[in-house]
């Protein structure tokens, strides 16, 4: 049997998804639906459109379910459709409204107490990623939160490495600003 | 606050709870709009007969080909195809996030480089292309009009004039990219001005 790296249960789940069985994907989706609504929520700010934006990704991977071979983890492959389908999302939000979406970015987070952050470093963290250009804040999300090395994150990014390290320098730069009065060890 | 330091504050950083119905939820509302929407992915995948794939392919090629054709024209000599620099994205993007702060974006053996100026006092001007081998080794820059880099232990001013044309004046050699002879001693220069070339 050819190794894959997925796990020998999900590649059976993905084989009963792909001959159309809806149960066998909605395991799927339960197994994974936590890492992708955390990407989505990093990379938003916001659980409804993270919630929405975790759909359309679930959705997207079961269109493609048949070009998944098996050569990654399934799991990155899924990260891979969730953190693109979040920086298309912000280039339409932008192109659909620049002002009113950076002031969103800008206030979503520091004007909405309510928004169920555990506690107050958690929020000023979602705070300052949301102030990050959003490739800058995927490079950050891919590399820090979902633990890829700078060419993992390239891949799931398609981009040049190079650009990955630009990118996390600049974001970590502007984080350190922004996050300079927190106690730090 | 170092880069550990920055690291911790952030992977400490948890999310709002997601609350338990949700979770239970969120499966379901998955399948019911695949079910609305989408036909199985086996049927998806045989959307596209075969000949509108083979003409699809053709009409990239052509697209490739007629991009190819073009760009041939605009350049009289390549930028090397492994140079990072050589990517337009990258050098908009950090034109972007410095603005009128970078002094040299630099490429050599040890990797990327930036050199920013502190004071955000580098004026707007279309960026410029250096590459410069010295036989072993080969840096690649991308700088402006007016300002140093440093070369085999050289400082280098690197100048553009009104047309395009590119002057490197270094403490013992001036090489300009209008003139066939190059007097840059054991130097290899390449220069292009960025705004008249389409990468």
């Amino acid at each position: 049997m050819a190794h894959t790296a997925a796990t020998n249960d999900e590649s059976k789940l993905i084989e009963l998804s792909l001959s159309g069985d809806p149960e066998a994907y909605a395991a799927l989706v339960r197994s994974h639906q936590k890492m992708i609504r955390a990407i989505t929520f990093r990379m938003t700010g916001s659980p409804d459109d993270a919630e929405e934006l975790a759909q359309d990704a679930f959705v997207r991977a079961y269109r493609h379910l048949a070009s998944f071979n098996g050569h990654s983890k399934f799991s990155t492959w899924l990260c891979k459709i969730a953190i693109n389908l979040s920086l298309d999302w912000r280039r339409r939000e932008n192109r659909r409204d620049n002002l009113h979406s950076q002031w969103a970015a800008e206030t979503a987070s520091e004007n909405n107490p309510g928004a169920g952050f555990p506690d107050e470093l958690s929020r000023r963290v979602q705070a300052a990623l949301d102030r990050l250009p959003a490739k800058q804040r995927a490079a950050i999300v891919l590399t820090i939160y979902e633990n890829q090395s700078h060419a993992e994150a390239a891949k799931t990014l398609g981009c040049a490495e190079t650009a990955v390290s630009w990118r996390v320098f600049a974001a970590r730069r502007r984080l350190k600003r922004l996050l300079k009065d927190l106690p730090h060890e | 606050m170092n880069k550990n330091e920055l690291d911790s504050i952030l992977k400490k950083a948890r999310l709002p709870e997601i609350a338990e119905d949700s979770l239970e939820m969120f499966p379901r509302r998955v399948v019911a709009r695949l079910n609305r929407n989408d036909p199985p992915p086996r049927a998806a995948r045989s959307f596209l007969p075969r000949l509108a794939w083979i003409a699809v392919l053709a009409a990239c090629a052509a697209i490739a080909f007629a991009i190819g054709q073009w760009r041939g024209r605009m350049e009289t000599s390549a930028i090397p195809a492994t140079d990072t620099l050589a990517s337009a994205k990258l050098i908009h993007e950090m034109m972007a996030m410095f603005p009128n702060q970078i002094r040299a974006i630099v490429q050599d053996d040890s990797g990327l480089k930036l050199v920013l100026s502190d004071t955000g006092d580098v004026p707007a001007s279309p960026p410029l292309y250096v590459r410069i081998c010295d036989g072993q080794h080969c840096s690649s820059f991308v700088t402006f009009s007016g300002q140093e880099i440093q070369v085999d232990g050289q400082t280098i001013t690197v100048l553009s004039d009104r047309r395009g044309g590119i002057i490197l004046a270094g403490t013992q050699f001036v090489w300009s990219s209008t003139e066939r002879s190059p007097a840059a001693g054991h130097l290899k220069i390449e220069a292009k001005n960025l705004a008249f070339v389409a990468m």
